[in-house]
């Protein structure tokens, strides 16, 4: 199995929802952070005060699938996140060494 | 279950709850449950106790157990008392056999073992113990020792009355203040939350501490409504359940005893029972409270600076004077809640019960005379509006004067997101605002600037916060709903034609920024184009982002996250940078609102004047402004001074000529007037179209009516050029900033970006009288022209923001820079 954590832009989330539906992926958690990449922040002037910005607003998904179809899902979600532009964000993958589920202590995929 | 006991009390249990549901009387169970639980006690102590403790020890059933109202799944309070310290290695065995007991009984005990002293003794730390021995009852033991505890606690309580009221007030203070002082959650807690049952106990406690009796309920239906709720969620559950959950209020609405079966239905017929134990308790903390202080303490209040001839400030609460004015004068109630919101102290219950009394009379007359659009402004433009709002919920005053209020009264709307009913999050929403003003660090300070641009239509934005969801009452689309109701409302209190349509823009687009902000993608340009078309002016803007900032801070405590405060800051941010172009020129209406052939004159007035010109002015006061055109185009200027809402208004037309909006500037300036407002338009034909928006800080206008005629008239020789406003402000003082803090660095920033016609220049500095003056006239020195202008002053800072062009154009780099130079000289100086 393999966690597979994928920080998008905000207003592509239901474009990837829908994807991932799609191909039959429905669980997985959703998280609004703020983080940023390789750019640094900068200050912005409004009415002649000064404010930071530097934490941009993403979205980041966290799912677990069976090792054989990581492939098949990064690729619909890195299609349905893409637009080509600087921060479309990134997807990491991690193994998991085992999913229980605690309502009836099943294990491996079949707890997914 | 691990024993018989156990087995026989769940039996006793099923029992109990096939008879409660069919009824839904609590009473009957707790009158059954206390007799199982006697004997289930007194058992336990004739086979464990008993042979320990032979003589000089009592057992006392105490707190709920001791009034015998046990809920089916409450733990049983007992006190063990005893003549002598007892020596707890030797009663160890003895207690741990008596609870083990009772505990294969099925039974949770709560034990406690004191000496008579221990009793007696207060601190914050064992109110609980004061408090339940004020509903003892003995159980069996020593008679002598029971009747000694009685007469001892008699007069503990006559000696530390004062202080056990205090410390109980105190208590519940702060409980209340634990669930944020509303009786309107959702999912409420019917023991704990406020109008549960820990305050029908406590109405019942402090009279009994006051006056040594308990006055019999008026009206025991809402006690028993709330006790019956408890009893069900204690079977429902199987434990010590409180929390009445959206399953909860299913199952109860479905219950054969429920006279409501639709949830929402059933919710409002507990919220009803619930605002009636919250007025009770209100009234019981502010009578204890009251005893508390010194006779000299309140006379002083008596006293309170903010008392007039009508109302009396006493223990930060309102009361009526001559409280028989209300059966003469129905504007009195108008000007209480007034009174409320300006100072922020809210009416006393009393107060409150005695303009309830009169409900049906002012039901009638407001029906007939409703409060008109003068009252609600002047009422929704004083700093604690939500304050008064709550007073007049209370006591049934705001359904009066605003019928449409009753839709959403008490009315609860499922989404797992809102924690609050539509009325209180109505009334959330407007302490939101009132939070945002008072910022002074966090992530909200940085929307502090827009409400304080805002602050001339703050009452726009209140309004349209108390509408925006009076729809959910209706039926249908709650936006649209919403609309129609406060269209109704705006039409009968005659509000102007501009605002009641800033109003309805607000409550019908209130969800639109935050579907935008998770929906589009903000660094698109298109997302800001389509928000500027949604929005169409600054103001709107600003006013849109507020409104939703505070909808969606009052939808529950954790809502309004970082991450969706930066969203709404940037999608706010890219939107006004694109509005700033629907100032220029070249962005004229599409379509001509009036045709030549329809009206000549206003046709070629409003020929080339920008589509911000038609946001900001109604078509009758186009229409004004077009007589004024026509009397300019005779007389070469025309111009117009009226008062409205305390401030002064100046429209000018006049054929432009270099320096004219600076003349005009500096001569009101001269006459120690302060511009809190200014914009100026010009069309096709040469002429602009100024207005200013000034205030007269020392009267002098309203004072001596002749000045207004001077002004008048030196404005018209200022506009033809036949005076020269230098030396009108020749020696002008300057105006004090309120503290050292408060001094405010000149800054000019430059945007060439947003306008494919104009430079733009923001210039943020220290208001002075003649600022705006210097400012344009730098322009004018540098050979450029002021296109259109929007100034704002908030308090003792300025923000001018100039569109400038030369010979048609926008600046090259060379004239921007010399004019930005100018400008800093210009806002330093002075």
């Amino acid at each position: 199995m393999k966690k597979i954590e994928a920080v998008i832009q905000p207003y592509k989330l239901e474009d990837v929802k829908n994807a991932l539906k799609a191909i039959g992926i429905d669980g997985m958690t959703i998280t609004e952070v703020r983080g940023h990449g390789r750019q640094k922040g900068h200050k912005e002037v409004y009415r002649g005060q000064e404010y930071q910005v530097d934490l941009l607003p993403k979205v980041k998904l966290e799912l677990i699938v069976a090792t054989v179809r990581v492939e098949e899902v990064v690729q619909t979600l890195s299609a349905a996140a893409r637009t080509g532009k600087i921060g479309d964000g990134k997807i990491f993958i991690y193994t998991v060494e085992e999913a229980i589920r605690i309502r009836n202590d099943e294990r491996g995929e079949a707890a997914l | 279950m691990t024993s018989a006991g156990k087995q026989l009390s769940n039996e006793f249990l099923d029992g109990w709850r096939t008879r409660f549901l069919e009824t839904g009387d609590a009473q009957a169970v707790w009158k059954a449950r206390t007799a199982y639980v006697d004997t289930e006690v007194l058992e336990a102590h004739a086979a464990s106790l008993l042979p320990a403790f032979p003589e000089d020890f009592a057992l006392l059933a105490v707190g709920g157990y001791g009034r015998r109202e046990l809920f089916p799944q409450s733990d049983i309070d007992l006190l063990l008392l005893s003549r002598r310290p007892v020596i707890v290695s030797s009663a160890k065995t003895a207690i741990s056999e008596f609870v083990r007991h009772l505990w294969d009984a099925g039974l949770r005990c709560s034990q406690s073992v004191r000496t008579l002293d221990e009793c007696l003794v207060l601190h914050d730390g064992n109110l609980e113990l004061t408090i339940s021995l004020l509903d003892e009852r003995l159980l069996t033991g020593d008679l002598a020792l029971h009747a000694q505890l009685r007469e001892r606690f008699a007069r503990f309580l006559n000696t530390e009355r004062k202080e056990i009221m205090r410390l109980l007030c105190k208590a519940t203070r702060s409980r209340h203040a634990k669930f944020h002082q509303t009786i309107y959650r959702l999912e409420p807690d019917v023991k704990e939350a406020p109008g549960g049952l820990r305050d029908v106990h406590t109405t019942r406690w402090l009279p009994r501490l006051r006056d040594g009796e308990v006055p019999p309920p008026l009206d025991p239906h809402p006690a028993a409504h709330v006790s019956s709720v408890r009893t069900f969620l204690h079977f429902r559950a199987g434990r010590d359940q409180n929390l009445l959950d959206f399953e909860s209020q299913d199952a109860l609405s479905a219950a054969p005893f429920s006279p409501w079966h639709d949830p929402a239905e059933w919710m409002r017929a507990w919220y009803r029972d619930a605002h009636s134990i919250w007025l009770d308790i209100q009234s019981e903390l502010e009578m204890s409270e009251k005893l508390e202080r010194s006779m000299l303490a309140n006379f002083r209040d008596w006293r309170s600076r903010l008392s007039n001839t009508e109302f009396t400030v006493s223990r930060d609460m309102v009361f009526l004077r001559n409280p028989a004015d209300l059966d003469v004068d129905p504007e009195l109630p108008l000007r209480l809640f007034q009174f409320v919101a300006r100072h922020g102290v809210a009416p006393a219950r009393q107060t409150e019960q005695r303009v309830s009394a009169h409900l049906s009379r002012w039901a009638r007359n407001y029906a007939s005379h409703p409060p008109q659009a003068k009252w609600w402004r002047e009422m929704l433009c004083l700093p604690s509006v939500s304050l008064a709002m709550r007073s007049m919920r209370a006591c049934g005053f705001l359904s009066a004067i605003l019928p449409e209020w009753g839709h959403v009264e008490h009315l609860v709307v499922r989404d797992f997101y809102h924690h609050y009913t539509v009325d209180e999050h109505t009334i959330v929403t407007l302490e939101s605002l009132e939070e945002l003003a008072n910022a002074k660090a966090g992530p909200t300070l940085r929307f502090v600037p827009l409400l304080e641009e805002s602050k001339d239509e703050l009452w726009i934005l209140r309004l349209a916060l108390v509408f925006h969801d009076l729809g959910k009452g209706t039926g249908g689309n709650h936006e649209i709903e919403s609309v129609r109701l406060a269209k109704e409302f705006l039409s009968r209190s005659g509000f102007g034609e501009v605002e009641s349509a800033t109003v309805m823009f607000l409550i019908q687009r209130h969800l639109d920024l935050s579907t935008l902000l998770q929906s589009r993608n903000l660094s698109d340009p298109e997302t800001a184009r389509y928000s500027a078309a949604l929005n169409s002016t600054e103001e709107r803007l600003r006013l849109l982002t507020l409104m939703t900032l505070a909808d969606i801070n009052a939808v529950n405590p954790s809502a309004l996250t970082p991450w969706r405060l930066e969203q709404l800051w940037r999608l706010y941010r890219v939107t006004q940078r694109e509005l700033t172009r629907e100032l220029s020129d070249s962005l004229e209406p599409e379509t001509p609102p009036v045709s030549p052939e329809e009206n000549p004159l206003l046709a070629e007035f409003l020929d080339g004047l920008p589509r911000r010109y038609l946001f900001t002015h109604s078509m009758e006061q186009a229409a004004a402004q077009a007589k004024l055109y026509a009397s300019a185009q005779e007389h070469s200027a025309a111009l117009q001074i009226e008062k409205r809402d305390g401030f002064y208004h100046l429209s000018v037309v006049a054929h432009d000529r270099p320096f004219l909006f600076a003349s005009v500037a500096g001569g009101l300036s001269s006459f120690n007037l302060n511009i809190l407002k200014a914009e100026a338009f010009h069309n096709r034909h040469g002429y602009i179209a100024d207005a200013f928006v000034f205030s007269d800080p020392g009267n002098n206008l309203e004072l001596n009516p002749p000045e207004l005629e001077r002004l008048r008239s030196m404005l018209r020789r200022i506009i033809l050029g036949e005076v020269r406003v230098e030396q009108l402000l020749q020696g002008r003082p300057a105006k004090a900033p309120p503290s050292r803090s408060g001094k405010v660095d000149a800054q000019v920033s430059l945007d060439t970006a947003t306008s494919d016609a104009a430079t733009l220049f923001e210039v943020v500095a220290h208001d002075r009288p003649g600022l705006l003056y210097a400012l344009a006239s730098a322009i004018s020195r540098s050979d450029c022209n002021i296109e259109v202008v929007l100034v704002n002053t908030e308090a003792h800072r300025a923000i001018d923001v100039f569109h400038v062009t030369k010979r048609g154009a926008k600046l090259s780099e060379a004239d921007t820079l010399q004019v930005r130079q100018a400008l800093i000289d210009a806002a330093i100086g002075g």
